[in-house]
């Protein structure tokens, strides 16, 4: 029985492990990614994004494994958002000229903090703690 | 990236407290039981002035050891009426009135006129549209055991969060103020602000003072420093909770932050010089105080960085644009609406709620919308210094008692 509880354990460990690999590997390829198919602006956001969630989130109720699910799924929401909105400016240069590019990178920052701020505070419903408010 | 910095330290000081389970120690003296007078001003609140007067004769201070001056100043309603009313029945509530000539002057001029009257060692304040819990005062003079304590500032939380989006994104504000950044303030052993209002004045001290200072706007700022340069201190107490009814609608909100603005802008003329040579306050106090004497001028900053960032698009550097991308991001990570959106947040977590959050993204428009409002006291200061105005336009905000369905009989 206890052998038995043992290597239940010990499966449950090897799952956790490799899911922690896992989200790295998510997290590493987002940057590569965006980096390689966008620009180094979304590769700023990612950084910033990453550096709140990892100094503020982490310190908050919740497994380490939640945490990090977040914080890849945001770097996967992240490279996405930029992804569209990087593909829409590039085909709106072409169409409209160079103002409509101006104006991407006028409105970029503040449609790009909308994503960061939107996840972060929806993670918090996720880590939430007990209160009395 | 000062107030980026120091938003950051206050949101993982109290992070770290909270996680740690840290509480602060206990001031528990029950023979501590000194005098105390509530100063209460009102001017047209006839909506809500008798939830006040009703809930005052709840409290728990002993009633012998209480006196309650309402100051009913240039009321055209039923304001004077309803305290009429509540000063024939209980024998510890005065009433003060002023008329149109010498009321209405604002707030500053008629606790001066409450002040002179007031017979008690300590002095509360409470504006007409606050609710307190019903041991306050008991948790608020429980301070003044330490003699250095000149002044204490209670909780504010929003009574009427529910009734629209503007009164949740101001109670999300006063979250990250009252949660987070006094909280911070008062751990780290630096300048706690007194709100005006939830608070309270060792009266000795504020002989002193000479009371309130009538040409400033922000007369609760302006005292906060005065009692910081005469070698006291004000702590901080996160249990002494009162709920105020904020400001419901857009017009509201502008007038509101506009005398904010304009009242911080006046205290960063009048003290800064007097901060920074200072012998009672400590470096990290000096920096604090700095800080919190120009956070009205950071909207405009911000703008003007804006401005320039956007200019030096158009001349098309590369450089440029990645810069670019820095300048709002920082802005907006730095004051948010003068408390970044990860210190709003965390307050919002430590609160234990649910779902107020999901309403954070939202205050950036709090934010641009307080961008005109600075630059519009920044010119206005800026005029009255160049032509030696010292009158001010005192702009009340209207209370509708919309608060009142909130509380539970």
């Amino acid at each position: 029985m206890g052998r038995r509880l043992r290597r239940g354990q010990g499966k449950v460990k090897a799952l956790n492990d490799l899911f922690i690999v896992l989200f790295g590997v998510v997290i590493i390829l987002c940057f590569i990614v965006s980096f390689r198919l966008i620009n180094i602006q979304s590769v700023i956001m990612l950084l910033i994004f990453n550096a709140l969630f990892i100094s503020l989130s982490f310190q908050l109720n919740g497994a380490f494994n939640v945490k990090l699910c977040l914080l890849a799924s945001g770097n996967v929401i992240g490279f996405c958002w930029n992804f569209i909105f990087y593909s829409f400016a590039t085909k709106g240069t072409l169409f409209f000229g160079k103002t409509f590019g101006i104006l991407y990178t006028v409105f970029s920052p503040f449609l790009c903090s909308i994503w960061i701020v939107a996840f972060w505070s929806l993670s918090l419903t996720v880590l939430h703690r007990e209160g009395t408010k | 990236m000062a107030y980026l910095v120091r938003h950051y330290i206050f949101t993982i000081t109290v992070l770290r407290r909270a996680n740690r389970n840290i509480k602060p120690a206990a001031l528990e003296d029950s023979t501590f039981e000194p005098t105390v007078t509530l100063l209460i001003p009102a001017h047209n609140e006839e909506k809500v002035i008798g939830r006040l007067l009703q809930r005052i004769t709840e409290l728990t201070y002993p009633k012998d050891k209480l006196q309650v001056i309402v100051i009913n100043d240039a009321s055209s309603d039923q304001t004077g009426a309803i305290a009429d009313n509540y000063r024939n029945k209980y024998p510890y509530i005065e009433l003060l009135n002023r008329d149109k000539s010498n009321g209405g002057k604002g707030k500053a001029s008629a606790m001066n006129d409450g002040f002179s009257k007031s017979t008690g060692e300590i002095v509360l304040c409470f504006d007409a549209d606050y609710y307190p819990q019903k041991d306050i005062v008991e948790k608020l003079v429980g301070e003044f055991i330490d003699p250095e304590v000149g002044a204490v500032q209670g909780r504010v939380v929003v009574l009427n969060e529910p009734q629209n989006i503007i009164t949740r994104l101001v109670a999300l504000e006063r979250i990250g103020g009252y949660r987070v950044d006094q909280e911070a303030r008062d751990n780290l052993g630096l300048m706690v602000q007194f709100g005006g209002t939830v608070g309270g004045f060792r009266s000795s001290l504020l002989k002193d003072l000479h009371g309130w200072d009538e040409a400033v706007l922000a007369e609760d700022t302006d005292l906060t420093f005065r009692i910081y340069l005469a070698g006291y201190r004000i702590p901080y107490n996160i249990d002494a909770e009162c709920y105020e009814e904020a400001v419901d609608n857009w017009k509201a909100y502008r007038q509101q932050r506009y005398r904010w603005a304009k009242g911080h802008m006046q205290c960063f003329f009048k003290h800064s010089w007097n901060v920074l040579k200072s012998k009672n306050l400590n470096v990290k106090e000096k920096i604090d105080g700095l800080l919190m004497l120009n956070v009205y001028f950071i909207p405009i900053l911000a703008l003007f960085s804006m401005f320039i960032g956007l200019y030096l698009i158009l001349l098309g550097s590369q450089l440029i644009d990645t810069l670019w991308f820095f300048i709002p991001i920082s802005v907006y990570c730095s004051v948010g609406n003068f408390a970044p959106f990860f210190e709003v947040g965390v307050g919002v977590y430590l609160d234990g709620r649910k779902r107020a959050q999901w309403l954070i993204p939202l205050l950036i428009f709090t934010f641009f919308y307080n961008i005109p409002i600075c630059l519009k006291a920044f010119c206005d200061v800026t005029a009255s210094k160049i032509m030696r105005r010292k009158r001010n336009v005192w702009v009340k905000t209207v209370h509708s008692g919309s608060g009142n369905c909130y509380i539970a009989n």
